[in-house]
């Protein structure tokens, strides 16, 4: 990952936000709608959750040696 | 009876049947006639058309078509053309027959009228797609594909007692929606269905078999099996309720274990999981925008996985290896093959202007609609994961990863790559264009994924997606292991009852045969010559046989005027 790639990102990003808060002040179907950037929270927790999670499956349960079943 | 020949999927199979007879040149080249024929024919039936067969007492629909047989019956013949041209290659005539075969039940199945008809199809599917495994040839594949046709013969075996049981209680045949009612027939069927469907936790047959067919049986594969489940699910079980919450919870399962697997096809077979997982919600909400999401998901799934199985098998035909672990930086040497797998990889994560945007936000908006908010933060996870797995992880450690790698990169055949081309065509025109998929979906329903919300939405769970991922990438590298699913409980078991009901049985029956045969020998022996233990006068080596004929006329005649007096007596 070069810089100016993580520029695009960052700019991406901002343009959702301002999006998010100039277009979307008045979308209340849900309840999660009132929290600001919701859906940048939830992604980035679940990513976390989900590759800490299947670590700790991985570990603790399922992983076998590649040969477990011959 | 002539119409018969026209149905799609008996167009497919008549087509494997006139395959074995051309010579092998032109045989790949043939093969791609029939999936086009089958489109035409799809494409001209109109509403209502119908097609009959009488079979004994039963009156069959072979074919019926509206507009959900349609929708499917299209995206079928596409990929069936699509993956010939990226198996063209293959002069394998089994695989191509069967591929074919294949191929032509999953149509069978769509536009089957009565439950008859489908389920001959069903299980015709379930045979020629166990040949894809078997065709790779391994020790491997031999027993991943006995078991993957054991699970189906389970599954077809309980559809076809929930089909029977069903007609003798309603008297109907029919394809038709069920209320929502939990009969014994009704759970049969439901599970036998949900066995194809690879619902949870009867889904392992998928991630068992899928890495271990061959490159080109698994781009088949990805297609039909799943998706013509799904079919009948939203045939027949619209709206059951159940189905929201497996559906949910495959859509995550798949996705943890595609963090955790390391092999590139594995990663993909759990990701068909998770991404059914999207349409059996759908399906168990019910509402017409759910099952239109459902069902166009269906038709954006088949396109993107089939590019992705396509170029994943481009990678393990030109390195020969499919474990992360062996891959990495291939970039340059492959960089063909990994913007089109980028195309399917961003389609699946549901990124906008590719296709998985057109049809995901509709089903995730769909449980929105319907005020299951649950369900809908459930699969806005789950997505979370396909983008962490299918988007990031696997071309992040195949294509990048390392600097250099000094694996042999074998060229791919062109056919692959017109293949890839066309369904990474399709991905982007379906995502650009959504109404040319819109159209033929089978309810009204007026729906507009290019909103703000919608963008916003996907766009910034993607970006922090891809924060988280790069923030913990070291977690995700290839390492050489297997993980254990809850086929561990039929794998492990196996020996025991092999002993039990195989090894058992046989040496029963071994027995059995041994002291039968005893028997017939010791009778022969006894009765070559009765007299020699009839008459204790005699030596053992008496003449009896060496009467005169005479003799034996007279004797035969006396007998048998004893008999005759006897007998009258008697009577």
């Amino acid at each position: 990952m070069k810089n100016w790639h993580w520029i695009i990102l960052g700019i991406l990003f901002l343009v959702t936000l301002v999006l998010e808060f100039t277009y979307l002040a008045d979308y209340d179907s849900h309840w999660w709608n009132s929290i600001p950037a919701f859906y940048a929270l939830f992604g980035f927790v679940s990513c976390i959750v989900i590759i800490y999670f299947a670590k700790f499956i991985a570990k603790n349960i399922v992983n076998r040696d590649i040969n477990y079943y011959d | 009876m002539i119409e018969i020949l026209t149905i799609p999927g008996v167009i497919l199979i008549i087509g494997a049947v006139l395959l074995s007879l051309l010579p092998q040149k032109i045989r790949s080249s043939a093969f791609l006639i029939f999936p086009i024929a089958a489109l035409a024919f799809v494409l001209t039936r109109p509403d209502g058309y119908s097609v009959t067969a009488s079979l004994g007492n039963f009156e069959l629909i072979v074919m019926e078509v509206d507009a959900l047989s349609r929708v499917f019956g299209i995206i079928f013949a596409i990929t069936a053309f699509v993956a010939g041209t990226y198996a063209w290659h293959i002069k394998d005539l089994g695989q191509q027959i069967n591929a074919l075969v294949y191929a032509g039940s999953a149509l069978g199945v769509t536009y089957a009228g009565d439950l008859l008809s489908l389920i001959i199809f069903w299980e015709l599917m379930a045979v020629s797609s166990t040949w894809l495994i078997w065709a790779n040839r391994t020790e491997a594949s031999d027993k991943a594909g006995t078991r993957y046709l054991l699970y189906h013969i389970l599954g077809g075996g309980l559809l076809l007692a929930g089909i029977i049981w069903h007609y003798m209680t309603t008297g109907s045949l029919m394809v038709e929606s069920l209320e929502q009612n939990y009969t014994i027939a009704n759970v049969l069927m439901l599970v036998g269905v949900a066995i194809n469907a690879a619902v949870i936790p009867l889904h392992t047959w998928l991630a068992d078999a899928y890495p271990k067919a061959t490159i080109t049986g698994a781009v088949f594969m990805s297609a039909f099996t799943t998706k013509s489940a799904v079919y009948v699910l939203i045939r027949v079980f619209p709206g059951w309720e159940l189905l929201i919450w497996f559906g949910a919870a495959m859509a995550i399962y798949g996705v943890v274990y595609a963090v955790i697997c390391k092999d590139i096809r594995e990663i993909l077979a759990y990701h068909i999981i998770s991404q059914v997982g999207f349409m059996v919600c759908g399906i168990g909400i019910g509402t017409d925008m759910a099952l239109n999401g459902a069902t166009a998901h269906a038709y954006s799934h088949i396109l993107y996985k089939s590019l992705l199985f396509m170029s994943t098998g481009a990678v393990l035909y030109a390195t020969g290896t499919s474990k992360l672990v062996h891959l990495g930086g291939l970039a340059k040497k492959m960089p063909y093959v990994l913007g089109l797998y980028l195309v399917g990889g961003f389609s699946i994560s549901g990124l906008p202007l590719f296709n998985g945007y057109i049809s995901k936000s509709m089903t995730i908006s769909a449980a929105g609609y319907a005020h299951n908010e649950m369900a809908m933060l459930m699969l806005l996870f789950a997505s979370v994961g396909t983008f962490l797995s299918v988007g990031l992880k696997l071309p992040y450690y195949t294509w990048f990863g390392k600097e250099d790698n000094d694996i042999d990169v074998k060229p791919i055949p062109k056919n692959m790559y017109i293949g890839m081309g066309i369904a990474a065509f399709a991905c982007i025109f379906y995502g650009l264009y959504p109404q040319a998929l819109y159209m033929y979906l089978p309810f009204e329903y007026d729906y507009n994924p290019f909103t703000v919300y919608h963008f916003v939405e996907i766009t910034q769970i993607s970006l922090m997606t891809f924060a988280g991922f790069w923030l913990l990438r070291k977690k995700l590298a290839g390492e050489l292991i297997i993980a254990l699913d809850v086929d561990w409980f039929y794998r492990k078991a196996a020996p025991l009852t092999r002993k039990v009901f195989v090894n058992g049985v046989d040496n029963f029956y071994d027995r059995v045969e041994d002291k039968i045969w005893d028997i017939a020998r010791f009778l022969t022996q006894k009765f070559k010559n009765p007299m020699t233990w009839l008459n204790p006068f005699t030596d053992r080596n008496n003449e009896a046989t060496r009467y005169s004929p005479a003799m034996e006329v007279v004797m035969s005649l006396i007998l048998f005027t004893v008999l005759v007096f006897s007998l009258l007596y008697l009577i």
